[in-house]
C-alpha cells in the first residue's frame, strides 16, 4: 500500500472528529464541512509527507487548523456577507434538538478570537492534552495553558447566570 | 495552604494536573465551597461544549465528503456536480463552484434562525416523510415504517414506498434505495443509524410516460446511484440477505 492509499483509508475513520473539529472551528454546518473538504484534498495532495509513525489524526487536525487560518486570512482581505439563502443551516442544526443554553455557548465560541478558539476547539472539544495541542500550534505550553484559561473564562460568563 | 491559581485549577479539569498536586486539591474541594463552585463552572463549560459537538460524530457523513476518500476507480462514477445533498441544505449542491463563505457574524447567526421556519415549511410536502434532526435528513413515518420493514424481495406494488437495493456501505452502515410513489414521487438512499434512517440524497423522479413507478431499482435517478456507487462494498443483498438484515434490525 503506497502512502496516498494508507492515509486516504485512515482518515475514513477520522471524519467524524474532523468533522466535529470543524464545526468547532468553522461554527456552520456548510462551512465546516466546506472546511473538512480542504482539509481532505489536502491531506490526499501531500500524503507523501506523512509520516507512518506519526498519529494520522494529529497530522490531519494541524492541516485543518491551518486551512482554517488561511481561510479567516482570505476572508479578511474580502468580507462576503452571506447569502440569505443560505444562512439557515447551523440555526437547523442547533435549534431543531439542542438546549438554548449550547446554542448561546457555540456563538459565544464563535466570537472568541482565533488563537482561543483553536485551543478551544482543540482541547476542550477534541480533547487533545495541553502538550498535544502546544505541539500542534507550535506555541508553548504555557500558551496554550493561559489562552485556554482566558477563553473559558470568556465563556463561563455566557454560562454564568446558570450556574 | 497557598490560594489555588486558575491556571491549576483549569489543568486539574482537564486532568493535566500531576497525581500529587490534583491530591492535594481533592483534599482541598472537602472544606473549600468557594474552591468547589469555581471547579464545577469550569467542568460546565466543558460539559456543555462536549454536548454542543459530540452528536456530530453521530451525523451521517455528507457524501461529497466521503466521496473523496473513495479509491479512484470508485470516484469515477461519482458525478461532478453534487448530488441533491440534504445533508447541508439546498445550499450545498451549489457551494462547490462558488467561494466558500465563512464565520458568520453574530447577527446573521440571529437572523437565521428565523429561516428555520422556512426550512420546516419546506418539507411539508412530504406529508411528513421526512424529519430534520441535528441538520440531517431522516426518514419519518410511512416512509421509516417501509424501510424497517418491507422487503424488495416481496414487493407490494400498491405501497407508497418501493424499496429497490439493500447493501452494506464501506462505512459499515445498512443502506437501501427506495422510491416514493405518491406524487411529487422522489427516490432516495437510506442508511440505518442509531437515530434511524438517515437520508443522505433524496430526489424528484421523472415518471416514465404512462408508466408507474413499479420497479424501484430501475428508476433510481443518476444522483442515487451516484451515491450508492459511492457507498457500496461487495454486492447487494440477495433475498435471503435482506431478510436476514431485517430480522437483525438493520444493524
Amino acid at each position: 500500500m503506497n502512502s496516498s492509499d494508507a492515509v486516504r483509508e485512515g482518515l475514513i475513520p477520522l471524519l467524524p472528529r474532523l468533522r466535529r473539529l470543524a464545526r468547532a472551528l468553522a461554527g456552520q454546518v456548510a462551512d465546516a464541512d466546506d472546511l473538512v473538504q480542504i482539509v481532505l484534498e489536502r491531506a490526499l495532495a501531500r500524503a507523501a509527507q506523512w509520516q507512518p509513525d506519526a498519529a494520522l489524526d494529529k497530522w490531519v487536525f494541524a492541516i485543518a487548523r491551518n486551512a482554517w487560518r488561511d481561510e479567516l486570512r482570505a476572508r479578511g482581505r474580502s468580507q462576503h456577507l452571506f447569502a440569505p439563502e443560505e444562512v439557515g443551516e447551523m440555526a437547523a442544526d442547533r435549534a431543531s434538538a439542542q438546549p438554548a443554553q449550547q446554542l448561546e455557548l457555540a456563538m459565544a465560541l464563535a466570537a472568541l478570537p482565533p488563537d482561543h478558539r483553536e485551543v478551544v476547539a482543540l482541547v476542550l472539544v477534541e480533547g487533545l492534552s495541553y502538550g498535544e495541542a502546544a505541539e500542534l500550534l507550535d506555541v508553548p505550553v504555557g500558551t496554550v495553558t493561559s489562552r485556554l484559561a482566558r477563553a473559558r473564562a470568556t465563556l463561563q460568563a455566557h454560562l454564568g447566570k446558570d450556574t | 495552604m497557598n490560594p489555588i491559581d486558575d491556571d491549576t485549577l483549569q489543568a486539574y479539569v482537564d486532568g493535566e494536573l500531576d497525581a500529587a498536586s490534583a491530591a492535594r486539591i481533592d483534599a482541598a474541594l472537602a472544606h473549600d465551597d468557594v474552591l468547589a463552585r469555581r471547579v464545577r463552572q469550569a467542568r460546565v463549560v466543558r460539559a456543555q461544549l462536549r454536548a454542543a459537538f459530540d452528536p456530530v460524530l453521530d451525523e451521517p457523513v455528507p457524501v461529497r465528503l466521503s466521496a473523496l476518500l473513495q479509491p479512484p476507480s470508485a470516484q469515477s462514477t461519482t458525478p461532478a456536480t453534487s448530488p441533491v445533498t440534504l445533508a447541508g441544505g439546498h445550499g450545498a449542491t451549489h457551494r462547490r463552484t462558488t467561494h466558500r463563505r465563512w464565520f458568520v457574524p453574530g447577527a446573521a447567526l440571529a437572523a437565521s434562525v428565523a429561516l428555520l421556519a422556512v426550512a420546516f415549511w419546506w418539507w411539508q410536502p412530504g406529508g411528513d416523510l421526512v424529519r430534520m434532526q441535528g441538520g440531517q435528513s431522516f426518514a419519518a413515518g410511512a416512509l421509516t415504517h417501509a424501510l424497517d420493514k418491507a422487503l424488495a424481495s416481496e414487493p407490494d406494488a400498491h405501497a407508497a414506498v418501493a424499496i429497490g437495493l439493500s447493501f452494506r456501505s464501506n462505512d459499515g452502515r445498512i443502506c437501501r434505495t427506495f422510491v416514493l410513489r405518491t406524487p411529487p414521487a422522489r427516490a432516495g438512499l437510506a442508511c440505518h443509524e442509531s437515530a434511524g434512517w438517515a437520508l443522505p440524497v433524496l430526489s424528484a423522479v421523472t415518471a416514465p410516460e404512462g408508466g408507474e413507478l413499479r420497479q424501484a431499482a430501475s428508476a433510481l435517478p443518476p444522483e442515487v446511484q451516484a451515491a450508492v456507487d459511492a457507498r457500496l462494498r461487495g454486492n447487494v443483498f440477495d433475498a435471503r440477505q435482506e431478510r436476514a438484515a431485517r430480522d437483525a434490525g438493520w444493524r
